[in-house]
């Protein structure tokens, strides 16, 4: 069809004109062939033919699309008379900016956590398996769970077991060792997870058997910055722990693993193996068509098969086996505090709402006059509704281009908080990127935005009094009173929205500084901390590990600034094992043993390297070694939890019942009581601990610990730590045969990074609580300086009639406060009701913690006042005469 | 696109001054005011062009194709816009014909013959 007839309009409208003046010259021509005088003849034709513009226009307008040429007028409108205000545009837009740039950065945040699919192919059918137990689901799994899994080839399609990479290893052979991340994997592992291959090929299943011999796959940053990208590195021996490893692989750069990786190595499973020790990881890739729920049914059968072939306490009781989408494992406990901070951006956004169309109201006002005016000379209600909605929509795109350039630098400012471990997002920001569903939302936002702030001002603007306004004086045209009402609820609901948000904050502010408050149990200052991988063959038996610890303890003590070192197979705070045992000669009914405790194995110098008080008995010497007899040091909390009246010191305990053969060891005489230690994490209540010498660990402990942890090197100094770090290593070097460490860090920065998560949550909900409460404070200034402007003329008349400047300042301040008192009111209704959401968060405080619930309205009360008082301040400074007289 | 109505019934005056348009210009090309004459004086004056009609017709019809359309000199030795029919507008005419004639005739049936 004929697109003709839109184009080319203003030439085709010439066009006419000059036709219609044709027309008009051959009538009169025709008229004066008649007879008609000329004057008459030219007025003759343009009677009938009547008005040529009318004739015009209705061509004119053939040739448009009525709604778009109304829609370009009005956004031509709206630009001009958002410029001819410069600061109420450019306050809005920035308003706009912050409420939308907010949301953009959290909604990237959850983007690339909740929504982005995996990188792996076809990653809904990957599956994470695990241990369901009557506390939740737990991802481990041992070698037998994995060879009874892998058997079930009609639920799955592929398998893999891989180990947490903890433990490194030493990359040897060359003047500078180094430590690196490796993971032992089976050898479905790659293709599973569809790792792309770049040279070579990854592990046979002749590779991934009991002596299958020593092959290892390269991550691609590995291969480029220690083998400079060497091409023919497959192929080539490569020495870790000191042993020979044959390189098979490369694999891509753009593999995603969940912790970084250097090298593969296979797992080699002994698949008939009874050993029970939890220490896999097992992913499935499920066969088309088997749907999660066909799975786990099978998996609870499988769960009783295991029973019958391992004993009825290879499971925990009520435990069986389950699995649950890769992804959302992955994302885990992360998805609920995200929906909780989107919702806190959410008020924000709403405040910004709120601010915006109360200054939209004010400005409507202003207008008021224009407004009748146009309605007077034939603009209907929905044309001004349309008109003022355009400039809302206008102004709202325009604060959301800014918005989303303020997210995207603001996205990459909050990872820079450091978030401590948020699933799918590394520090450095590269697995955050614009997406078209970014974009999409922030269109989404900026488009509701506009139209939420938008059409309350328009469609009271449009409501008004024709007559009333054209007639009314300039100066007196006041606010009507339903508009009055309507912008005392914004700023009411304003006020509410910022105090729930600032309680939010508060109670995270004081949650953070309860953790910070928290006594560990132990010295953070001035400590240093590393990790040796003693992954190798040499440390498979007790011996030569206890003389390690030894050998670098003494060296480290003899180090300049080092006051004591102490070495330990966990880190505190961030890691510890469990452990069984029985107290000899108590009797424990049918348990099969007497209790569970935290379990460390330590070195002579731990205790005093972190100043753990020593509450009874001794700490070990370098005298409890291997030909001594056991000896263990228990915490307060386990003294008080197993012997309520009785004395430890006095008992021994047989530690690692029912753990299978590697644990079996003399029972231990209790030698000691240390204070309490936080050692899973610093919002954990410290729970009882053991403590036993490295150099009486059993030999099949020490061998299975070399695999799963590092050895942590523990060192407290007289001043910044780091200083030391150069002889520290060194000495360390010495000690063990040149063997790297890793990990380095001070216990501060552990704990830190501790908190990190809770420190982010406070950082991001201070922010919106800040913003938000700026916001309110200037809707009420607002609201009550306009309203002071308005009502000149009223303060006039009343100081005219003897009204003293405290009157009238008391009548503005109290009408203001009477608003925001009003706002903390619903607030703390709203508060009350939504900070249990917060509960998981808090630590130490109450979700309806009396500081926060008392402190933030005060805090916000004396905002509003210094809000109020300026328009109050400039009420009294009114002169009668001249208000009277404006008149 | 809805540019296009059905030149159906309903709409029948509309259309018939796009037919009487067409038909006055099959004698040659001629320019707005002769169109507006010529039908005049052939319907012997029993129908008036309303001019502030004829020049959006004139317009509509050249979009669609079935006129076309250059500047000229008159007779009276003026400038003016000469429209003549294109081949698709000849087409157009005869279907319109066809249709007006069928309609007048269903009309003219229903009415029954002249009683007066």
């Amino acid at each position: 069809m004929t697109m003709r007839r839109f184009i080319d309009r203003a030439r085709k409208d010439e066009d006419l004109a000059q036709e219609i003046e044709s027309h008009l010259a051959h009538e009169q021509d025709a008229q004066t062939a008649r007879g008609v005088a000329p004057e008459e003849a030219r007025r003759r034709a343009r009677l009938r033919f009547g008005n040529p513009r009318t004739m015009r226009e209705r061509v004119w307008r053939y040739r448009s699309l009525p709604w778009l040429d109304d829609a370009v007028r009005d956004l031509r409108f709206a630009l001009r008379s958002l410029a001819r205000t410069p600061g109420f545009a450019v306050v809005t837009l920035l308003v706009v900016a912050v409420g939308i740039g907010v949301n953009t950065a959290v909604f990237s945040v959850i983007d690339a956590v909740l929504l982005k699919p995996l990188t792996y192919p076809d990653p809904q059918a990957l599956v994470q398996l695990v241990l369901t137990t009557n506390q939740g689901p737990f991802a481990v799994a041992s070698i037998p769970e994995f060879a009874l899994w892998s058997r079930q080839t009609s639920i799955f399609q592929q398998i893999a077991a891989y180990d947490f990479g903890a433990a490194g290893v030493n990359l040897t052979g060359s003047d500078h060792p180094e430590q690196v991340q490796a993971v032992h994997v089976t050898r479905d592992y790659f293709a599973l997870f569809g790792a792309p291959v770049v040279a070579g090929r990854t592990f046979t299943a002749a590779e991934d058997s009991p002596n299958g011999g020593s092959v290892v796959v390269l991550s691609y940053g590995l291969w480029k910055q220690r083998y400079g990208g060497d091409p023919g590195i497959v192929g080539k021996t490569i020495q870790l722990d000191g042993q020979p490893y044959l390189v098979v692989g490369v694999i891509g750069r753009n593999f995603v693993t969940d912790t970084p990786v250097d090298l593969w190595i296979p797992d080699q499973f002994e698949l008939n193996s009874h050993e029970m020790v939890v220490n896999y990881n097992v992913v499935a890739r499920l066969r088309p068509g088997v749907t999660l729920a066909q799975a786990n049914a099978q998996l609870r059968l499988v769960a009783d098969q295991f029973r019958r072939a391992y004993g009825s306490r290879s499971l925990p009781p009520g435990g069986g086996f389950g699995a649950v989408s890769l992804q959302q494992f992955m994302v885990g406990d992360m998805r609920f505090p995200l929906l909780v901070l989107l919702g806190a951006v959410g008020f924000v956004l709403l405040i910004a709402c709120a601010n915006v169309a109360n200054l939209l109201l004010a400005r409507a006002s202003a207008r008021r006059r224009e407004l009748a005016t146009r309605a007077a000379i034939g603009a209907g209600r929905g044309q001004i509704i349309r008109q003022l909605l355009t400039e809302s929509l206008v102004l709202a795109l325009a604060g959301g281009l800014l918005g989303l350039i303020l997210g995207f630098f603001g996205v990459r400012l909050l990872l820079r908080v450091n978030p401590g471990n948020i699933p799918r997002i590394s520090a450095t920001g590269p697995s955050i990127s614009l997406d078209p569903r970014i974009l999409l939302f922030t269109l989404g936002v900026s488009v509701i935005t506009g139209v939420l702030f938008g059409l309350i001002p328009a469609i009271a603007a449009s409501r008004s009094n024709l007559a009333a306004t054209l007639n009314e004086g300039s100066s007196r045209s006041g606010t009507s009173f339903r508009q009055g009402k309507v912008r005392c609820l914004l700023v009411v609901s304003e006020v509410a929205l910022a105090l729930i948000l600032v309680i939010g904050a508060a109670l995270l502010i004081r949650t953070f500084h309860k953790l910070g408050a928290v006594d560990p149990g132990f010295t953070t200052h001035n400590v240093l901390t590393m990790a040796m991988s003693v992954s190798g063959d040499r440390f498979q038996t007790t011996a030569p590990v206890a003389q390690l610890v030894r050998d670098g303890q003494d060296r480290l003590q003899a180090v300049p600034g080092v006051l004591a070192a102490g070495a330990s197979n966990c880190l505190p705070l961030e890691s510890g094992f469990g452990m069984t045992f029985d107290i000899l000669g108590r009797p424990k009914g049918n348990a099969p043993f007497t209790g569970g405790a935290g379990f460390y194995s330590i070195s002579s110098g731990y205790f005093s390297s972190l100043e753990i008080p020593l509450l009874r008995g001794r700490v070990f010497t370098e005298r409890d070694d291997a030909t001594a007899p056991g000896v263990v040091v228990i915490s307060q909390a386990m003294a008080r939890q197993y012997w309520p009246n009785g004395d430890p010191l006095k008992d021994r305990i047989q530690i690692g019942v029912g753990a299978g053969p590697a644990f079996a060891e003399p029972p231990r005489q209790v030698v000691g009581i240390v204070g309490d230690t936080r050692n899973w994490s610093v919002d954990q209540n410290p729970a009882p601990m053991m403590y036993i010498p490295l150099a009486q660990m059993p030999d099949g402990e020490t061998a299975l610990n070399s695999k799963v942890a590092p050895l942590w090197w523990i060192v407290r100094t007289r001043g910044n730590p780091y200083t030391v770090l150069a002889p520290v290593e060194k000495a360390l070097r010495e000690a063990s045969g040149d063997l790297a460490v890793a990990h380095i860090r001070t216990i501060d920065e552990v704990e830190a990074r501790n908190i990190a998560r809770q420190r982010f949550n406070m950082v991001l909900l201070t922010i919106f609580g800040l913003s938000g409460l700026l916001m309110a404070a200037i809707g009420v200034y607002g609201v009550m300086s306009y309203s002071v402007q308005q009502r000149t003329h009223e303060m006039g008349v009343r100081m005219a009639l003897g009204a003293q400047a405290w009157h009238l300042r008391r009548m503005v301040i109290g009408q203001g406060m009477m608003l925001a008192l009003l706002g903390e009111a619903v607030g703390l209704a709203g508060a009350c009701w939504l900070t249990r959401l917060l509960a998981s968060f808090l630590f130490g405080v109450k979700p309806w913690d009396p500081m926060a619930f008392v402190a933030t309205p005060l805090l916000l009360s004396m905002i509003a006042l210094l809000a109020v008082w300026i328009p109050a301040q400039r009420a009294t400074r009114v002169d009668p005469m001249t208000a009277l007289r404006l008149e | 696109m809805v540019l296009k109505r059905p030149p159906e019934a309903g709409d029948i005056l509309q259309g018939t001054l796009d037919m009487l348009v067409l038909r006055t210009l099959i004698m040659g090309p001629a320019h707005g005011h002769t169109i507006a004459q010529v039908i005049e004086n052939m319907s012997e004056n029993a129908l008036e062009v309303e001019q502030g009609s004829l020049y959006p017709a004139l317009h509509r019809l050249e979009d669609r194709g079935w006129l076309a359309s250059e500047w000229g000199v008159s007779e009276n030795n003026r400038k003016a816009k000469y429209y003549r029919l294109t081949p698709k507008g000849r087409k157009e005419l005869a279907a319109a014909t066809g249709r007006w004639r069928r309609m007048t005739r269903a009309i003219d049936l229903i009415l029954g013959p002249e009683t007066e």
